[in-house]
């Protein structure tokens, strides 16, 4: 569609010299139709309206007022309105004042030129006053500025000219490419732009030489030395250097003796020229057509400056002795020039090997000899070495000698070899003996090495007697005097209990009290036909039955045996040879997996119960008949044979109220009797601890009831309820009857109570295969024992 | 076990710096003394430690109170013992007899004496010294005695013995090491350290040239 057109902005109005101006306007959006543009001004306050006199020589939206119609002292007021077919539309008004918008042109036709006048490069550049439109005006004065850089800096050189439309520069540096530009500016105004940019090279030949450096002096054997310098740019002309010496102390100066011998920009100072401990005063000086140029001065003492050349003549030797490591021999001399005999000159040195494949030289410092002897190298390895030196301790080192190589043979002696083969095949044998050894015999082995451990039921050891400490009561314990035991069946657990019935006999525990050891022992006597014996055999006690009468000892053999037996039943219990008329004894011997203990059951004869005694065999319980008994025996089978083991008696523990009963009881009863267990017809004998034994438990004793030993087993003192059970120490077997059990003194007054039956019945649970023999020989002393010590009755059972 | 002590300690002494293996007098003798390759060995090794440490107390001074001060150019002709005319080159050195090298060298050493002593108690007033400058200072003043002497007792080894027509140079100096204005202090003590330093090389070279002389027959 069509509208009227945008309006139009007046971008610029500038005079160049300020007689005309023009002024620039943009239009906007023409609406879709062809627009007219047209530019009104007004002057001042003047309410007339002019139209632009010149659409053109401005150029195309421009207006172009010239001489006529500038008035300098105006302020012209003008809009540019833009005209279609629809409508028109009116720029903003813009006022302007012709001296304020004054910027000429940038000059034109800047020139530049090289002019080199005597030794110094000028910069010449020319240029002319921007153009005007009118040229008749020629009367304006334009100031101008001009501005130069080299090509590769950012920073210019500005410089305020007058009027004048040249001007020269004074190049400094050769080889570079300038560049200008200028502009100028009437009296009042604007800068003009900047004229476009123009670039010169300056020639390089054009400038003196630079500074040149000196770079280093070096004395190769402390007798001559040379410096070398460093040339700087020669400005683009053939450059002469000298240099010029001066020795401290003269104020001559002089010119290098050699320019030629070390080479090109090197002056070299032969023997005669060179003194030492003197400072020397070097300068280079650079010279060419331009002009000249010094360096700086360096200042050298000649003793130093001094580096020797690298060492010569190295040879590697590698030396084989015999029997010992090969070793490498390395000899170098000294680099020709040095004079080492006159001692003027010393040199040390350094080497450095690396494996070939190495990245890490070691260092070696060798000293002042000129051999050295490697022996840390590695066989089959290939190395590379050097060497270098040093003058005087503190002069400069020499270069690196060249790098030489060498090789170390495989040192592969066959002795060596054989001894490895050997190792390895005596190692390898001894493997395999032991793998095979472990395979067969392992089970031995583990239990060579690993011996089961024991419990501590140690025959003849009294932890009763280990407390108190007293070795003696120990020793005696251990069963010093024992008598060897007899039995050789060793898979039987025999123990020899030897009852003698005493009617006389009569429990004393008063004596007890005399017996202030509590190692009081039973007291072996001989057994005499009254003697019981029984033997207990965990294991075989049916095949037992069979053996009664092997097991029974020679001269003693009772009908309570039988009993005992009947009574049993199918229990296996120890056989209690009973050996008194009267007397009735009965052990019971739980059936124990282990040894068999068995009670000893005293009874009340005129001879001294003999007590074979195991400790580490199930506890049994002992029923004893009160009547009879005066002392309760116990028995405890030992199932080890050590001597070691721990005596049942120092076991036994009874309550003190038991025992205080029992004796009561005993002390009552005029003849104590010992029921046989078969008055008992309990199916399940109270006594017993199957397990093993080695308390004896003294329960209370009821009047009705047995005063009873229960042999505590051990292991089942957990299975016990009753927390309350105590053992009572036998303080001693009186007359082979009694056995005297020690007061107990922390229970001495405690109110006898009734043994419960059930402690009786839980032992009673498993009947103990035990074999009892009775070693009618066996005497066993225990009088320093408290516990009953079946150990020195009997023998030892394995 | 035994052994290897005695090894151990036969290692130490051996290799230990300035211990050399005691001359063995043959029971009986009257007039046991060290042999002139003795002295010499030992005079050697004491005039290297000497300018070791002369060149190690430059270096620190150097480093630390001369930078870009430019002393260097100032210290030529700074030192008091130019007087002394000695051998300037290996050839000069050559021609010279063994005696009067020998007194020139004493000259030098005597020469020496008095600034030694000032440089090391003066050094201490330098602001922030470094101990190993102080130190060393001591220790040059103390081991140049020692070179004096043995230089003397060699000197007594040859049949004419004058040691009365040594010639030094007295040393003027003390004053600049004790200005007020720091930077000529520091030069002071510059020029000295430099000038010290060179005739420690000196007596340093002339040492070994005579050793090889006479001792090994320039056959070192």
């Amino acid at each position: 569609g069509q509208s009227y057109p945008g309006k139009p902005k007046i971008i610029r109005c500038r005079s160049l010299e300020k007689e005309t101006f023009s002024c620039w306007w943009k239009p906007g959006s023409d609406g879709g139709s062809p627009t007219n543009y047209t530019l009104f001004y007004s002057k001042d306050s003047e309410e007339k309206i002019y139209e632009c006199p010149d659409y053109r020589t401005s150029g195309p939206n421009s207006c172009y007022f010239d001489k006529k119609h500038t008035n300098p002292w105006t302020t012209y007021n003008i809009t540019v309105m833009a005209t279609n077919e629809i409508g028109s539309n009116s720029s903003d008004p813009q006022y302007v004042d012709v001296t304020s918008i004054v910027q000429p042109d940038a000059p034109a036709n800047l020139s530049l030129e090289m002019k080199p006048s005597a030794s110094i490069m000028y910069l010449w550049a020319k240029w002319s006053p921007p153009p005007l439109a009118d040229v008749s005006s020629n009367s304006h004065v334009y100031h101008y500025e001009l501005r130069l850089k080299p090509e590769e800096k950012e920073e210019w050189e500005t410089i305020s000219l007058g009027e004048q439309t040249e001007y020269k520069v004074i190049i400094r540096q050769a080889g570079v490419k300038y560049v200008v530009q200028v502009r100028c500016m009437l009296d009042l105004g604007e800068w003009s732009e900047w004229s476009s940019a123009r670039c010169i090279q300056i020639p390089k030949g054009e400038s003196p030489p630079e500074k040149p450096t000196i770079i280093k002096c070096r004395s190769p054997e402390k007798e001559t030395f040379t410096c070398w310098w460093k040339p700087g740019s020669d400005g683009g002309h053939p450059t002469n250097y000298t240099l010029l010496y001066s020795k401290e102390g003269e104020q001559q100066i002089y010119e290098c003796p050699d320019y030629r011998t070390a080479g090109p920009n090197s002056c070299y100072f032969d023997k005669k020229h060179t003194s030492f401990w003197t400072i020397y005063n070097i300068t280079v000086r650079a010279t060419n057509e331009m002009g000249s140029n010094v360096s700086d001065p360096r200042y050298v003492d000649v003793t130093y400056i001094v580096q020797p050349d690298p060492p010569v003549n190295v040879t590697l030797e590698l030396k084989k002795p015999i029997n010992r490591k090969t070793y490498l021999v390395l000899t170098w001399s000294p680099p020709p020039l040095a004079d080492i005999r006159s001692g003027w000159l010393t040199l040390e040195y350094e080497l450095r090997l690396k494996p070939e494949e190495g990245e890490e030289w070691e260092t070696v410092f060798v000293g002042q000899q000129t051999q050295y002897k490697m022996f840390s190298l590695n066989p089959g390895k290939k190395y590379i070495i050097q060497i270098h030196c040093k003058a005087d301790h503190y002069g400069l080192w020499s270069e690196w000698s060249p790098e030489y190589y060498i090789e170390i043979p495989t040192d592969f002696r066959v002795r060596d070899m054989v001894v490895w083969i050997v190792v390895g095949v005596l190692s390898s044998l001894v493997c395999l003996i032991m793998s095979w050894t472990m395979v067969l015999k392992g089970y031995r082995m583990i239990a060579f090495f690993l011996p089961p451990v024991p419990g501590p039921r140690i025959k003849g050891i009294d932890t009763h007697l280990l407390e108190t400490g007293k070795s003696e009561e120990l020793l005696s314990a251990l069963g010093c005097h024992g008598f060897p035991p007899t039995s050789d069946c060793e898979e039987l657990l025999i123990e020899y209990l030897e009852v003698e019935d005493s009617e006389d006999q009569q429990l004393m525990p008063s004596h007890d009290k005399g017996h202030t050891s509590k190692n009081a022992k039973m007291i072996p006597k001989e057994t005499s036909s009254d003697s019981i014996r029984g033997s207990c055999d965990s294991r075989s006690l049916l095949a037992q039955k069979g053996r009664e009468s092997r097991a029974l000892p020679s001269t003693l053999q009772t009908q309570d045996v039988r009993d005992v037996q009947e009574n049993k039943g199918g229990k296996k219990t120890c056989k209690m040879h009973h050996i008194a008329s009267e007397q009735e004894t009965v052990l019971f011997n739980d059936d124990s997996t282990k040894s068999s203990t068995w009670p000893a059951v005293q009874l009340p004869n005129n001879q001294p119960p003999v007590f074979a005694y195991h400790s580490t065999v199930d506890a049994h319980k002992i029923i004893l008949n009160t009547t009879n008994v005066n002392i309760a025996p116990v028995l405890v089978e030992n199932e080890e044979k050590h001597q070691s083991q721990y005596p049942i008696t120092e076991t036994v523990h009874n309550n003190m109220e038991k025992q205080r009963e029992m004796e009561n009881l005993l002390s009552k009863t005029d003849q104590p009797t010992v029921r046989a267990k078969q008055n008992r017809p309990n199916p399940r004998p109270p006594f017993w601890n199957p397990k093993l034994m080695d308390y004896v438990e003294v329960h209370k004793v009821r009047k009705e009831e047995d005063p009873s030993l229960f042999l505590q087993h051990k292991g089942n003192r957990g299975k016990t309820k009753k927390s309350t059970k105590e053992y009572t120490k036998v303080s001693t077997v009186v007359d082979r009857n009694f056995l005297v059990l020690m007061p107990d003194a922390r229970i001495q007054h405690r109110p006898v109570s009734p043994e419960p039956a059930t402690e009786t019945r839980q032992n009673c649970q498993q009947g103990q295969d035990e074999k009892n023999t009775f070693p009618s020989e066996h005497r066993r002393d225990n009088s320093g024992s408290d516990y009953m010590d079946p150990t020195s009755f009997m023998p030892s059972f394995k | 076990g035994l052994l290897l002590v005695v090894l151990l300690v036969s290692n130490m002494l051996l290799t230990k710096e300035g211990v050399t293996s005691l001359p063995i007098c043959p029971n009986g003798s009257v007039n046991c003394q060290l042999s002139l390759g003795e002295l010499f060995e030992r005079a050697v090794k004491l005039s290297h430690y000497i300018h070791l440490l002369s060149t190690e107390i430059f270096n620190e001074f150097d480093e630390r109170y001369a930078q870009g001060r430019d002393f260097i150019a100032r210290a030529v002709n700074g030192c008091h013992t130019a007087s002394l005319t000695t051998p300037e080159d290996k050839e000069q050195a050559q021609q010279t007899h063994h005696e009067d090298l020998l007194n020139l060298i004493l000259g030098v050493l005597r020469s020496w004496n008095d600034p030694l002593i000032h440089l090391a108690s003066e050094v201490q007033r330098i602001k922030e010294a470094p101990d190993t400058i102080l130190w060393k200072a001591v220790e040059i003043e103390e081991k140049n005695k020692r070179l004096l002497e043995g230089i003397q007792k060699i000197i007594g080894r040859f049949h004419s013995g004058e040691i009365g027509n040594e010639v030094y140079s007295q040393w003027e100096g003390l004053p600049s090491l004790q200005l007020a204005d720091e930077d000529s202090r520091l030069f002071a003590f510059y020029t000295l350290l430099h000038c010290f330093r060179r005739d420690s090389n000196k007596i340093d070279s002339y040492l070994r040239l005579l050793k090889c002389r006479l001792i090994h027959n320039n056959n070192c």
